[in-house]
């Protein structure tokens, strides 16, 4: 559940997978590429040769009609297999996860292992894995080595999560994947939140207030 | 508000009352006397915030955690405050999300250990009732095994009975055949003095022509022999009853040196020529034993030695010896016949394992002996070169 009081909604998104997948270049790009009415600076956490040793945090927020101030906390968990404690401390309270998968083919196990602690790490710290709002992404979609979207599609055919093919260097599939997130977190809180209702806020204004696009 | 490393820092967790006292009047010295510090709220933490003073936001995230205020300060002054505030901010807040987070993850370590050696304890649980289980299994089929040797053992023991029987049978018809002939002559003795009766002329002329001088004379004979026979099968007999001590299954003290002699002479009665024996017997403590079972080990293992020498088709020396020492008692019973090759030896001890031919033992000697040694605590080995022969050592341990 996001933490609220009367003037604040915060929502935690999480960005989940394997070491080095790209999940600290998804935030970087996307401090670059959004543009809501606050933007905070990204706060990297303790990196060392580029290995997230903590997290990396990124918040974003606007305001709904009703004046309410939603805000959006974008953690990037540290992927190495040594630091699963950290990574689940920070996957605690989440409300949304992007898995950012390894398109790259020599990167297929580590992608299930990751796969795999993300729903026991979920179990642990309390979430609903069944329900809890994800989107997949498979980045370094540009590798050579890349296993072919076609593939990737026909092997997640039966998995009820969208699938975003991206470049997270480029920027490519990362403003879509975090837009897919915040309308699938939309849809969930909606109601129980009344941010229709009560605070006026189409789900589309809510993707566009957390993008920073005109609604 | 949860307390998780993630929550949103208030400014006076940030900057408690020391770091207040320390950075107040430093940047009031450098905003020309005036300065206050207030929450997000408004509400002071140092200073008095003057009504007409400039007023600048702390914002870490998105929204102010507090804000510098100063009437005496010019605006660019309070704004290179607000960037030195900010970055002694930042410091403090990566700080403070890296520690508790920090503190979360060891917990959270320390659960997953805690689980994994809940997850290790139940596995050796699981592991300590399959080997319980296992125990009791095999704790059966040993059961199972002792009473299938214990019915080898029975039958051996029958057996063997069987063949003593035989072997007691022909050696008391032998006295028993010329005991009936002696008395079938001696009755035709006895009509001989009757004619003497009836007989014409002198007695002593009847005397002569009778030849009653040779019969008396070999009667006595008849009648000699006739006893060393009676007293051969008593001496058979008495041998038996004590060798068949085997069903008295109770414990008593016995010299094993009586049981082997014991033994000995049940081989003897059924020995073939150009065998004898040797002893070396000294000494023993008394030692508590089934004897009937011991009798039946010692009879094995010297039938088995003076069968060895048989086989052998030479003359040859059954030497038995016995000696005591602080650990307990030691036999040997060595033979001069065909030894065993180490293929044999190795099968020695089954049960049905016989090198002889069939139909003339059931090849349970020497399993049921070291049944019976096993049953005393003790020991058997067999030490045996072909064509010299063989050595069987036991071993019985004495109580200190
Ligand atoms: N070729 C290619 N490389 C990428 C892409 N995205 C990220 N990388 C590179 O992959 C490496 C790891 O990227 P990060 O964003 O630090 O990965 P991370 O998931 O945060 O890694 P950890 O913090 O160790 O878990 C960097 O060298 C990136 O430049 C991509 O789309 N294509
Ligand atoms: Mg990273």
């Amino acid at each position: 559940m996001p933490e609220s009081d009367a003037q604040h909604l915060t929502f935690k998104l999480v960005y989940y997978g394997p070491a080095q997948s790209g999940k600290t270049t998804n935030l970087l790009r996307l401090h670059d590429l959004l543009a809501p009415e606050l933007k905070g600076e990204v706060m990297t956490m303790e990196t060392k040769d580029d290995r997230t040793l903590f997290f990396d945090l990124l918040p974003l927020g606007f305001r709904a009609p009703s004046g309410l101030l939603i805000k959006f906390r974008l953690f990037t968990v540290p992927g190495q297999v040594a630091h699963d404690g950290t990574r689940k401390a920070v996957l605690s309270r989440a409300d949304g996860v992007v898995f950012v998968a390894d398109a790259d083919r020599a990167q297929e196990t580590n992608n299930g292992e990751s796969f795999q602690s993300l729903a026991a790490n979920c179990a642990r710290v309390g979430l609903d894995f069944e329900h809890l709002p994800m989107v997949v992404q498979f980045n370094k979609c540009d590798l050579p080595s890349a296993v072919p979207e076609a593939e990737i599609r026909e092997r997640w055919s039966a998995a009820p999560w969208p699938l975003v093919f991206a470049i997270a260097l480029t920027g490519q599939g990362v403003e879509t994947s975090f837009e897919l997130l915040i309308r699938t977190v939309y849809r969930n809180f909606c109601q129980k939140l009344k941010l229709q209702s009560e605070h006026g806020l189409s789900e589309d204004a809510f993707v566009a207030g957390a993008l920073g696009m005109n609604a | 508000m949860t307390q998780g490393f993630d929550r949103e820092w208030q400014l006076d967790e940030l900057l408690d009352a020391a770091s207040q006292g320390k950075i107040g009047p430093a940047l009031s010295a450098l905003l020309g006397g005036d300065f206050a510090l207030t929450d997000q709220a408004g509400k002071t933490l140092w200073g008095q915030p003057s009504p007409e003073a400039r007023r600048e936001a702390l914002i870490l995230e998105l929204e102010p955690v507090g804000y510098l205020l100063s009437s005496s300060a010019s605006p660019a002054a309070l704004s290179a405050a607000r960037q030195l505030m900010l970055s002694l901010l930042r410091a403090e807040v990566r700080f403070k999300m890296a520690s508790t987070l920090h503190l979360e993850s060891v917990a959270e370590d320390f659960e997953s250990l805690k689980r994994e050696h809940a997850r290790l304890s139940e596995s050796e649980a699981r592991y300590k009732a399959l080997s319980g289980e296992l125990e009791a299994r095999v704790k059966k089929q040993v059961g199972e095994l002792e009473e299938r040797q214990q019915m080898l053992y029975e039958a051996e023991k029958l057996a063997s009975v069987g063949q003593l029987a035989a072997g007691m049978a022909h050696e008391i018809n032998n006295p028993l055949g010329f005991v009936r002939s002696n008395l079938t002559t001696f009755e035709k003795y006895l009509g001989k003095f009757a004619e003497l009766k009836t007989h014409p002329g002198s007695l002593a002329d009847g005397w002569q022509a009778l030849d009653l001088d040779f019969i008396l004379e070999d009667g006595i004979d008849l009648l000699h022999d006739s006893a060393k026979g009676m007293e051969r099968i008593a001496r058979i007999v008495a041998d038996l009853k004590a060798f068949s001590n085997v069903d008295r299954a109770s414990q008593e003290y016995a010299d094993l040196n009586n049981c082997l002699r014991e033994a000995v002479s049940m081989v003897e009665a059924q020995m073939p020529p150009g065998i004898h024996f040797r002893f070396d017997l000294l000494p023993l403590p008394g030692f508590v034993c089934l004897p009937g079972h011991i009798n039946q080990l010692f009879f094995n293992v010297i039938r088995n030695a003076v069968l060895a020498i048989a086989d052998s088709g030479r003359p040859g020396e059954v030497k038995i010896s016995s000696e005591a020492d602080e650990t307990g008692i030691h036999i040997r019973i060595h033979d001069t016949g065909v030894g065993m090759t180490a293929e044999q030896i190795g099968h020695a001890f089954e049960p049905f394992y016989t090198t002889r031919p069939v139909g003339s033992g059931v090849g349970l000697g020497l399993a049921t002996a070291r049944n019976v040694v096993q049953a005393h605590s003790g020991r058997i080995s067999l030490d045996s070169q072909p064509d010299v022969g063989t050595t069987v050592s036991l071993f019985f341990p004495t109580p200190p």
